[in-house]
């Protein structure tokens, strides 16, 4: 039994993969609760396809990727938030600006000189992790839990009361603001390693599974790390044993995480109540 | 556009777009109302695991797609009622599994499935009367669900009720996944909300009253669709990427009517509109021009650097995928479909590697010979007849060639002399290159002929020379295949063992894993071969012979760690 989970990690690859998930899994189980709690699971799923009239202009334009990413993900996180004005629920604003994004990105990715495979770009590979994606997750994971841990009193007033936020001085929209940057940020570091698809499992999953236990705030982000943490690494653990695509086997194991949360506390229920009775 | 309506295919697109138009229209304001645009993005990007299952299984795309489709959404819509997590955390959260799943399928289970890709890029320059037919009968479920349940949906919408198991929202959750499956085939999963939110979204900001709202829904999505038809007939360009930026410029219009109305600042909203304007522009293209000549239709780009060879001047060769493109991720331009149409001959390569090329012979309504130089390539071949690299073997080349000679010939038999001779003299210059390559290749030790490649795309060419592949990195053709971990831990340990000197990426993919591979097991970093597309114009792998040529000195220079470079003459 020890053996089944730490052989893996005898292989060098197999090790870099589990450092990336370790670092995601602490930048995002913090950052995941707030997505979770404020409703903008949406946007985060769909923010990452925003990206790609930024990344077909920076390939046209001959400039870092990186920074095409980062400035398509600006554009669309401000066109998200100037929507948002409008009478229309969040997710449907979200959907109008990724559509007109993933449209225009098409078109530019068309011109003859857009270099091939750019659409692959969002689909990254979690055993492909460089030096540079380790070191970026790392920072980033630094950055986003002080900042969470700096703003965690106006995130819990403004989260939970925004209209007497603002009557104590705070600004919702500013706080919106930060959020949409962190997740921004997120978005860019993890989609280059993980690919579209694990980001938002990572994101989402262990913070949803989080909420299914726990009530109050600061025991929720905790939980979701470790939960984010745990359950993909043994989610690589198996595509190591099972020969099962890599990325595919951590997001599978993220599911089965919120499942089992789902089942236990729908066991729990009856136990409680049969014994209540 | 009195050209444009002659043609049977943009005829069928119209049709398409109008009928949708209703579908969408309809639901779509539904969708709005209750906030339900997420899941309808979702249901239509979660149909991935349908269709490969449907590709490996044999059985209709359509099929696999609405069986996923309504899967997913009543998973979604089940567990969506919840309070605690929120209806779109678990949304999120199915759709990732939704695709892990495919992504596995894909990867593990089934061996081929380089078509799934462009099952979830849909076309309207595609549609045939199957399409149509499952378009109309959206059409009438969206408009029968909104009569019979519309009261019901509306004092949800307006009590502000999420999604329940009450039959209501089972049947909206349904339809949308009807209608989304539909414009699969139209627009493609990722702008599957082209039709069903944007329209609804915009007609929202100026109407609150809900059958003016339904049926200016409608009215505007026609509108949009049939722009963005004409759009891409004159730009040159995919209608649904037409579609998507007409109808979110019009969304934008209506915001800044709106804000003028109130009296708000408006300056971002014009720098939007502008940038959009800009985009527009961009990405126009060029149009297949044939001056006269008679026109050869080639789907990839191999085959038509061996067309122009042979019959150039005397005929003029369009080629539908661009150089340095990703064939898996090809959509279809009004230009393509129009050249197979007016083309005295279609050469396609054939054995699965374009399948697409019989939905656009078939659009197009062509007569024309289809040529199929893959068959002709590998006849008597046999064994091999899975790869459909056949272009890398220089032998099945040489038979592509005259496969292609006797096209040209029916196409221009005016100029059979010349096209006779052309052909003669590239066969010998292929021939003379094969045997120099040979003969390169073989001045490499045998024990150091071993690589690692990065998709199993090279096999052709490394039989021929005796070069042994010791593994590949990619397990399939799908962009969205993934290893996994056991895999590649084990590709690690083969290739210290072997002593593999030499790992090689391939051109117009991501190399990531590649590099991470060699890196890890001490070998080194070869040139990008060129397998699926040849490279720009002007560089060295250029040209069919030129691609075989770089790729041959890639190789040398590689497994010999630069003792041995081809300068062969292409």
């Amino acid at each position: 039994m020890i053996g089944w989970i730490t052989d893996p990690f005898g292989e060098p690859i197999v090790l870099r993969g589990a450092v990336e998930l370790v670092l995601l899994g602490v930048l995002s189980g913090g950052l995941g609760c707030w997505i979770v709690l404020s409703g903008v699971s949406s946007t985060a799923e769909s923010l990452s396809h925003g990206m790609l009239p930024g990344l077909v202009g920076a390939a046209l334009l001959g400039i870092p990727l990186l920074l095409g990413g980062a400035v398509g993900l600006v554009v669309a996180a401000v066109a998200i938030a100037l929507v948002q004005r409008s009478p229309l629920t969040p997710d449907v604003a979200t959907s109008v600006v990724i559509t007109g994004l993933l449209g225009a990105g098409v078109l530019l990715g068309l011109s003859p000189s857009a270099p091939a495979g750019l659409g692959s770009l969002l689909f990254g590979d979690l055993l492909g992790v460089s030096d540079l994606d380790l070191a970026l997750a790392a920072a980033l994971g630094v950055v986003v839990t002080l900042l969470l841990f700096l703003l965690h009193p106006t995130l819990l007033l403004t989260g939970f009361d925004r209209l007497n936020a603002t009557a104590l001085g705070r600004s919702p929209a500013r706080l919106d603001l930060v959020l949409a940057v962190l997740l921004a940020l997120a978005t860019l570091v993890a989609v280059q390693a993980l690919g579209t698809l694990l980001v938002v499992a990572m994101l989402v999953g262990p913070a949803a599974t989080a909420r299914l236990v726990s009530r109050r705030v600061a025991p929720m982000m905790l939980l979701a790390v470790a939960i984010a943490v745990v359950a993909s690494v043994a989610g690589l653990a198996a595509s190591y044993h099972a020969n099962l695509a890599a990325g595919a086997c951590v997001v599978l194991a993220l599911a089965a995480a919120f499942c089992m949360t789902l089942a236990g506390r729908g066991i729990a229920h009856v136990v409680l109540a049969r014994s209540a009775a | 556009m009195p050209g444009a309506l002659d043609l049977p295919f943009f005829r069928d697109g119209v049709a398409e777009v109008l009928l949708l138009s209703v579908a969408a229209g309809v639901l779509g304001t539904w969708v709005v109302l209750r906030g339900l645009a997420f899941l309808s993005h979702a249901v239509g990007t979660a149909t991935f695991p349908g269709l490969v299952l449907a590709d490996g299984l044999g059985f209709s795309a359509v099929l696999g797609a609405l069986g996923a489709a309504v899967l997913v959404a009543g998973l979604m819509g089940a567990l969506a009622g919840r309070r605690r997590t929120g209806p779109d955390s678990i949304i999120a959260l199915v759709l990732a599994a939704a695709l892990a799943a495919g992504i596995v399928l894909a990867s593990d289970v089934f061996d081929s499935g380089a078509s799934i890709d462009r099952l979830l890029f849909g076309s309207l320059l595609l549609i045939d009367a199957a399409d149509l037919r499952f378009a109309a009968f959206a059409a009438l479920a969206a408009l029968a669900g909104s009569l019979l349940l519309g009261p019901r949906w509306l004092a949800d919408g307006f009590a502000g009720r999420g999604l329940g198991p009450a039959a209501r929202d089972v049947v909206l959750v349904l339809l949308i996944a009807f209608v989304t499956v539909a414009s699969l085939a139209a627009v493609g999963a990722l702008l599957a909300t082209v039709l069903l939110v944007v329209p609804a979204a915009t007609t929202r900001l100026l109407t609150a009253r809900m059958r003016t709202w339904q049926l200016s829904t409608i009215v505007l999505a026609a509108l949009e669709g049939v722009g963005g038809m004409w759009l891409a007939f004159e730009a040159d360009v995919p209608p649904g990427a037409a579609i998507a930026v007409i109808a979110v410029g019009v969304f934008i219009l209506a915001a800044l009517l709106r804000a003028a109305v109130a009296r708000r600042p408006r300056g971002l909203a014009t720098a939007a509109l502008a940038v959009l304007g800009a985009l527009l522009l961009a990405g126009c293209g060029a149009t297949a021009q044939s001056d006269g000549r008679p026109l050869v239709v080639a789907t990839t780009t191999q085959l038509a650097d061996i067309a122009a060879a042979i019959g150039e001047p005397d005929v003029a060769v369009h080629s539908i995928l661009r150089r340095n493109s990703d064939a898996h991720e090809y959509e279809p331009r009004p230009s393509d479909v129009r050249a197979v149409a007016g083309a005295e001959a279609v050469l396609i390569s054939g054995l699965g590697f374009d399948a697409w090329a019989g939905e656009i012979v078939k659009a197009s309504g062509t007569n024309a010979p289809v040529i199929n130089a893959g068959a002709a390539a590998t006849a008597g071949a046999g064994a091999d007849m899975q790869d459909p690299h056949w272009w890398l073997d220089p032998a099945a080349g040489l038979r592509a060639t005259e496969a292609v000679e006797a096209a040209l010939i029916r196409a221009a038999p005016g100029a059979r002399a010349a096209i006779s001779a052309r052909a003669s003299a590239y066969r010998a210059r292929l021939s003379r290159l094969d045997a120099a390559i040979r003969e390169c290749i073989a001045r490499v030790p045998a024990r150091e002929r071993r690589i690692v490649t990065d998709h199993d795309a090279l096999g052709r060419f490394t039989r021929r020379y005796g070069i042994d592949v010791v593994g590949v990195v990619m397990p399939a053709a799908v962009s969205r295949a993934q290893a996994s971990a056991g895999d590649l831990a084990t590709l690690e340990r083969e290739i210290r063992r072997a002593g593999v000197r030499v790992v090689f990426p391939e051109a117009g993919l991501s190399s990531s894993v590649a590099q991470r591979i060699a890196v890890d097991s001490d070998a080194a970093v070869g040139d990008a071969l060129h397998a699926d597309a040849l490279g720009p114009e002007g560089s060295r792998s250029g040209t069919y012979l030129g691609m075989l040529a770089a790729n041959a000195d890639a190789l040398a220079r590689g497994m010999s760690a630069g003792g041995v470079s081809c300068e062969v003459d292409a």
